[in-house]
């Protein structure tokens, strides 16, 4: 996910002799072979649930015109908002404070890590059965899948802000706050935004899985109500909505990071 | 005036064997004097500074400024590093009001402020550039420029011009000579090379190798101001004599340490 976000912009300028094709026209370029395969795929084997790519394109018209997808894409698009502004804020927060102090570190690494490797669905009946079967729940998911990345992106980026940096800021007479919302943030934010951009892409799975999971908003519940069905054009419909989401979030996330972080010298940005 | 009285610092490197930094160093800095730091890697210098800065602990020893204990940083001092260690992310007149700033001026003021300083330090134009678009010399322009907007009494510089270019660092050297000869605060400067050494300072003070300890101090008889005519002090005799009698005893000290090394 990352890589598509990233290709997308033409930072490469190095000249490959009569043919060139920047960031841009490589991910169309990729898009179109791949939209091609998808298409012949589809027709030569004509598999059940892998109709071809303009097939689904017109069962996808079809649902929007019937008005499925819009309400539920507000739904799903709600649930991902308020569940990654709360993973933003858990994980910019939590994160550097394990970053700046061991002892937070000590006392919440164990948690962090084990939270990061757990399959984060397994939480989902118990979100279930303190939210109940509702948006709160899935908010819950989302929260589930995307903090946890953050969190430990963000403390490691805090950790490796250059310790002459640090004392610079002491020396003119910086308090702990200061500190940290003159230097530290600012300093870690390059390496922060990736954990960010992880966060994001992590969110919209939650954000699908709950909804299959708990089922009864969103797209989510729209695959499922299509997969039950056996109505593989459907799936797919909603699938490439799915991924429109996805690229979209990431994008955002990509465009605020170029915003903030135009001070990177680009070598050191490309090999992050 | 800076009074530093016995003292002593030892490390615990990482391997857990101790370092002993600093062995019971005796200084006394005069108001608006322009000391200068020499001595071989290693022997305590940064960390001396540091601890000036109220940056850096030690173990024994009292350091005051003007018959108060030094406990941590205070808007007295401000300190300039070899490494700039300004805000990339922020342009040259956000880094030179950085201290400003934390200290609460209000933005008028500091900008003004800022502004003449960077006038100062021959960077009119590059205000709203960022430190990444500017070169070693004029990055450490710009971490003069701050360490100055704060107004300090004493002004720390730990080899301020070790990270610059000859030339750079020559005209560097001027202009902190002709800025030192308006303003004469207490300046302590720590540099490797003796010819810095001299030309900048009233008074040279040389430590020798761990434990860190001061061995010679040498006077400085160049009439100021020295910033217009620089080199027809470096051709002088005084400056060539103190100039080789400093390598005498860095060299000295050099071969001792790697006697000691050897029988080790
Ligand atoms: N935080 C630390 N932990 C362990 N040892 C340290 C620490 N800081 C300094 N030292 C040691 O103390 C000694 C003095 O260090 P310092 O940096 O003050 O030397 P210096 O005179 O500034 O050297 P240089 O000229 O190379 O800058 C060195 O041997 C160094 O390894
Ligand atoms: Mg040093």
């Amino acid at each position: 996910m990352t890589a598509i976000a990233q290709s997308t912009t033409p930072r490469t300028s190095r000249s490959v002799p009569r043919f060139r094709l920047g960031g841009v026209g490589m991910s169309a370029l990729s898009l179109t072979l791949g939209v091609l395969a998808w298409e012949l795929v589809g027709r030569v084997f004509a598999l059940p649930f892998f109709p071809p790519f303009t097939v689904v394109v017109g069962t996808l018209m079809e649902m929007i015109g019937r008005g499925d997808i819009v309400g539920n894409l507000a739904v799903s698009l709600s649930n991902l908002v308020a569940g990654f502004t709360i993973s933003l804020v858990i994980g910019i927060v939590v994160g550097t404070a394990m970053g700046r102090y061991w002892r937070v570190r000590a006392a919440l690494g164990v948690y962090v890590y084990a939270l990061l490797t757990a399959p984060s669905l397994v939480f989902a009946p118990i979100f279930f059965s303190i939210f109940g079967a509702g948006q709160g729940s899935i908010i819950a998911v989302v929260v589930m899948y995307s903090t946890f990345v953050m969190i430990i992106n963000t403390a490691s980026a805090v950790q490796n802000v250059p310790a002459a940096m640090l004392e610079m800021g002491r020396s003119y007479g910086a308090s702990e706050w200061q500190l940290v919302t003159r230097v530290i943030v600012p300093a870690a934010l390059p390496t922060m935004l990736a954990g960010i951009r992880l966060g994001m892409g992590r969110a919209v799975l939650g954000m699908i899985n709950g909804e299959m999971f708990i089922a009864v908003t969103g797209l989510g519940r729209l695959v499922t109500q299509a997969g039950k069905s056996f109505d593989g054009a459907a799936v797919l419909a909603v699938l490439i909505v799915i991924i429109v989401v996805a690229l979209g979030a990431v994008g955002l996330v990509q465009m605020v990071d170029r915003a903030l972080t135009g001070w990177v010298p680009d070598t050191s940005k490309e090999k992050s | 005036m800076i009074e530093i009285n016995q003292l002593t610092k030892t490390f615990t490197s990482q391997d857990g064997t101790p370092v002993h930094a600093l062995g019971g160093v005796d200084l006394t800095v005069n108001d608006n004097e322009f000391l200068t730091l020499l001595g071989p890697s290693g022997c305590g210098k940064t960390t001396m500074l540091k601890m000036i800065a109220g940056l850096q602990g030690w173990d024994g020893g009292t350091i005051t400024i003007d018959g108060k204990a030094v406990t941590g940083p205070g808007p007295d001092r401000s300190m300039v590093f070899q490494n700039f260690a300004l805000l990339p992310w922020a342009t040259v007149m956000d880094n030179v009001c950085f201290g400003l700033r934390l200290r609460g001026t209000e933005r008028r003021a500091r900008e003004e402020r800022a502004q003449e300083l960077i006038e100062m330090v021959g960077l009119s134009g590059f205000e709203s550039k960022r430190p990444g678009e500017l070169s070693g010399g004029m990055q450490q322009r710009v971490g003069i420029a701050r360490a100055l907007a704060v107004d300090p009494q004493i002004l720390l510089m730990d080899e301020p011009f070790g990270a610059v270019d000859e030339q750079t660092r020559r005209l560097l050297q001027e202009e902190l000579l002709s800025i030192w000869e308006r303003n004469r605060l207490t300046v302590v400067f720590v540099t490797h090379s003796m010819e810095e050494a001299v030309l900048l300072g009233d008074r040279v003070v040389l430590m020798s190798a761990r434990p860190g300890q001061i061995s010679e101090i040498v006077e400085v008889p160049l009439a100021r101001p020295r910033s217009s005519d620089v080199g027809g002090l470096e051709r002088s005799r005084e400056y060539t004599e103190i100039t080789a009698h400093l390598w005498d005893q860095l060299r000295s000290m050099h071969s001792e340490h790697r006697a000691v090394e050897a029988v080790r």
